[in-house]
């Protein structure tokens, strides 16, 4: 652009290529909306670029080493030992995965006829954006309506500041060239100790440190449990209740555990991991009129809608829940009100799943919840111990919970921990939308032998106690 | 030991019931089944039976308290040993073992034993499980997604649906009758969508044949069951508030309708020039109006909680719309204002959208008189049901040529019969005639009501 004051006009403009922004893009391409997608850095987003899916991808990789080093009781014996070739693995990661994902992202854009535009975005005035582009100058957009979907950012913390080289975020650990021989973890949240368990599995020193007395605070503890022992196994030590501070002096770092004790733990790399923010910086939000809460989160209505009415906001933005596929449901919700249709974020909930080992998953409520809104919750276990295919696997650690209401029968909710139960969620996710009652579970067969006998046995344990009850 | 026992839901997804009075005291000795205490919903009256064997430790609540459903109500002692354990760690229920045969691993959080349920086994009229569309302490009804978009889609809330499909979900076909019929207003609220004049079957009633008197009991494989709901439901449940709430009289006079229908029949020339469908109603309407003026307590209702008579300043007048999905009854705005021309344009209109189902709940409510014309189907006349809370409506039987007597000859005249139901509560035998003989004169004369009414 020539002059900033020639501007492009848009049906939609969407700030951010993350999973809310391109889905909300390309639905509301589909749905005949000229639309501007403005990112400043990768198609993706965080997601698929620095989160999600490169964690995944080393978790895999953790794993298959892992599991190959430890099958000897299934008769694989490795004589020496297996390489890792960790650049490698890098490369594997960023070209045969995140590259295809992005190159498919663009490819989307491209099929919906979504102008993509690379650069910073910010509000001038409620219907119009400037955009810095990273090729150099500004454009300037009007739009009808516009959706924030610019996400979230890792909180860099004064007590432990990031060095950008050996005290990263998430981002950064993703990114190692090589596997760090000795990995603190500061911050026991999901995304800690994801990769304090992959990089743990692919040969590292790992200690995690935990400012709260639980690890993935929030999270059923029974679930937690499980996860603990195996974290035992993997010989990652995990520090409670503890303070790490002062940043990596001397390759190494200061913890002072739960009764105040002083530890100096040796480290190579850090990963401090203890929370996101809402990512609005330079957004200039305050000329477009839309209102952040105390926190920073863009505050918004079942239909995504901000104070300002023709500008939405989805994802990481407006609410702490961080969650890629929320963001994405989220975005539908926008583009279609937008376009005019009666759409509206009414799920019940949103599946949660952590990529930890075992997994964790859960969805609905959790007998505590239940109780607190007024249920008469019943709660039964399976333990994965008793699941044939959980054993064939090697996997027997873990259990699936199923919580359901004594009067109505209905399933409220399901946590689980043990293998793959990030696939197994989505029944529970399903059932619970569909206003199942577990029965209904218990009464669908399920296909032998999997590990989704861990929900049927679950449910039909339920039943039965329910009937045990009603008998005595 | 302590068992509390909470209210159950009476009704369907009732929040709240009044207590009428107790059945038993402190310190009686209960057994199981045993009515307890009498409750009032905006319903019924329920009897509540206890749930346990035991002693009545306590009863919380007077007559005339309101109490919430699923609060505690009373504490029996039942005598079980230890307290009543909620959805605590009982554990160890063993499942049945796993297909692989393995070890059986399961165990289960039930409460122990004869935990009684909340919901007295000897409560009448109890809720289906998450029925009625209000499942359980969540409040949100029970319905798929795609059921729930549907209910946007149409304008429905669907919390407001009350649920036909298993443990009480809201089924897509439940959403789209409810659509259609725009049925059940909130308890209380004044008339509502569709309303309750006498039904006037545009097609013959099936000719069901008289059920035996077991037939309730014993279903024919012959017999043809439909469940009661959408439209069919809410014109059943009106009809009965509006009969048991009303002591109806109604009152029969005839009316010679060959001068307005002459009339009529130039002015449907002018009327088609404007590109309008003229029939009778409008003047009907007018005529009406014109009358209610005169008589004021006519265009009434009586506020039952206050104890008061509601005089109406304003003329919504409804009239009875017979469709396939069952009667509506639309209403005209503020008739008193508006030319004889508009209300046709307006009824016309109304009709189309009523015959659609395309009705907005706005447009069926608020009337303060209702009109129901038999008449264009047939019918000598009938005694329509007052549309609650009105307290009047007139049914026009059919217009057709008859020998009556004028000054002393038999002439042949276009003659009709007017019927009028009266609320006789306010309303007497006197005051209804009058009122009636009154129309039948501003119909009879269109020179007069031109005078009168235009």
């Amino acid at each position: 652009m020539v002059m900033g004051s020639i501007k492009t006009g848009t049906d939609v403009a969407v700030i951010g290529a993350g999973p809310g922004g391109y889905v909300a893009a390309q639905r509301a391409s589909q749905l005949g909306l000229d639309v501007t997608l403005i990112e400043n850095e990768e198609l993706g987003g965080t997601c698929l670029n620095h989160g999600c899916i490169p964690s995944k991808a080393l978790i895999t990789v953790g794993d298959l080493l892992y599991k190959v080093n430890h099958a000897a009781d299934m008769g694989l014996v490795v004589k020496g030992s297996v390489e890792v070739d960790f650049a490698k693995t890098q490369d594997w990661k960023q070209n045969k995965v995140i590259k295809r994902l992005t190159a498919g992202v663009a490819s989307l854009m491209k099929a919906g006829q979504v102008e993509v535009v690379r650069g910073k975005a910010r509000f001038t005035d409620p219907h119009s954006l400037e955009v810095e582009l990273n090729e150099g100058g500004t454009a300037a957009y009007s739009f009808k309506h516009a959706i924030i979907a610019t996400g979230s950012t890792a909180i860099n913390p004064s007590f432990f500041p990031l060095d950008g080289e050996n005290v990263v975020d998430a981002r950064g650990a993703l990114a190692f060239r090589e596997i760090p021989a000795r990995f603190v973890v500061v911050g026991g949240g999901y995304i800690g100790v994801e990769l304090g368990i992959a990089y743990a599995k692919l040969g590292g020193k790992v200690t995690i440190v935990e400012a709260t007395g639980q690890l993935l605070p929030g999270t059923d503890p029974d679930l937690v449990n499980v996860l603990m022992r195996r974290l035992r196994r993997l010989g990652v030590t995990v520090m409670l209740n503890s303070r790490a501070s002062g940043g990596l002096q001397d390759g190494k770092v200061k913890v002072q555990d739960g009764e105040g004790k002083a530890h100096e733990i040796e480290a190579d790399k850090v990963l401090v991991s203890v929370g996101r923010v809402p990512y609005t910086e330079g957004l200039q939000l305050e000329k477009a009129g839309v209102k952040v809460d105390e926190k920073g989160f863009i505050p918004v209505d079942d239909r995504m809608r901000t104070n300002v009415p023709h500008i939405y906001a989805i994802g990481d933005v407006c609410s702490p829940v961080m969650l890629a596929h929320k963001a994405s449901a989220q975005g539908r919700v926008a583009a279609e009100a937008i376009a005019g249709l009666p759409s509206a974020a009414d799920w019940r909930t949103v599946p949660a799943v952590i990529f930890t080992d075992p997994e964790i998953a859960y969805v609905g409520l959790t007998e505590a919840q239940a109780r607190e809104q007024g249920y008469d919750p019943v709660v039964s276990r399976y333990n994965f111990a008793a699941v044939g295919r959980a054993l064939t696997m090697g996997e027997s650690d873990g259990m699936v919970k199923l919580v359901g209401d004594r009067r109505s029968g209905l399933l409220l909710g399901a946590q689980m921990v043990g293998p793959e139960v990030s696939e197994l969620i989505g029944e529970m996710a399903l059932a619970l939308e569909m206003g199942a009652q577990v029965e209904d579970v218990a009464l669908t067969p399920h296909y032998h032998p999997t590990l989704s006998e861990g929900i049927l046995e679950a449910a039909l344990s339920w039943i039965h106690g329910i009937e045990k009850a009603g008998r005595k | 030991m302590a068992f509390e026992f909470k209210l159950p839901d009476v009704g369907e997804g009732l929040h709240e019931a009044e207590l009428l009075r107790w059945l038993v005291k402190e310190g009686d000795t209960v057994t199981e089944d045993q009515p307890i205490m009498e409750v009032q919903t905006d319903k019924a009256t329920v009897e509540i039976t206890s749930p346990v064997n035991g002693k009545v430790v306590k009863l919380f609540g007077q007559p005339g308290d309101i109490l919430k459903v699923h609060s505690v109500v009373v504490i029996f002692d039942d005598g079980s040993p230890g307290a009543l354990p909620t959805a605590g760690e009982v554990a160890s229920g063993v499942a049945a073992a796993a297909p692989g045969g393995d070890q059986p691993q399961a165990s289960l959080d039930v409460p122990a034993p004869a935990a009684p349920q909340p919901a007295a086994p000897g409560a009448p009229a109890q809720a289906p499980p998450a029925g009625g569309g209000a499942p359980a302490p969540g409040g949100r009804a029970l319905a798929a997604p795609a059921t729930r978009r549907l209910a946007r889609e149409l304008g429905v809330d669907i919390n407001q649906v009350p649920g036909t499909g298993p443990a009480g979900r809201v089924t897509s076909e439940d959403v789209r009758a409810f659509a259609a019929g725009r049925t059940a207003p909130a308890p209380g609220q004044a008339a509502g969508a569709p309303p309750a004049p006498e039904p006037v079957e545009a097609k013959p009633a099936p000719q069901a044949a008289p059920a035996p008197a077991t037939a309730a009991a014993a279903a024919d494989p012959a017999d043809e069951r439909i469940p009661l709901r959408g439209i069919r439901k809410v014109i059943a449940e009106r009809m009965v508030k509006s009969k048991y709430t009303a002591p109806h009289v109604t009152a029969v006079e005839e009316v010679d309708m060959t001068e307005l229908l002459a009339f009529r029949a130039q002015a449907k020339e002018l009327a088609a020039r404007k590109g309008i469908k003229l029939s009778f109603m409008p003047f009907v309407i007018k005529a009406v109006v014109a009358a209610l003026r005169e008589f004021p307590y006519l265009n009434a209702s009586i506020d039952d909680e206050a104890q008061e008579i509601v005089l109406h300043r304003r003329y919504h007048i409804g009239f009875a719309l017979d469709t396939d999905a069952g009667l509506l009854v639309p209403v005209i705005k503020d008739a008193d204002r508006k030319p004889v021309f508009t209300i046709a344009a307006e009824m016309n209109d109304l009709i189309a959208r009523g015959r659609e189902g395309k009705l907005a709940p706005d447009e069926m409510r608020g009337s303060t008189f209702t009109i129901s014309n038999q008449g264009s189907i047939g019918g000598l006349f009938f005694t329509p049901v007052i549309n609650h809370p009105e307290v009047a409506i007139l049914g026009i039987g059919k217009t057709a040529e008859r020998p009556v007597v004028r000054n002393g000859e038999i002439v042949i005249r276009q003659m009709a019969h007017l019927a009028l139901s009266f609320d006789h509560r306010l309303i007497d035998g006197g005051m209804a005639t009058r009122f009636l003989l009154r129309l039948a004169e501003l119909l009879g004369d269109p020179n007069l009501l031109m005078m009168e009414a235009m």
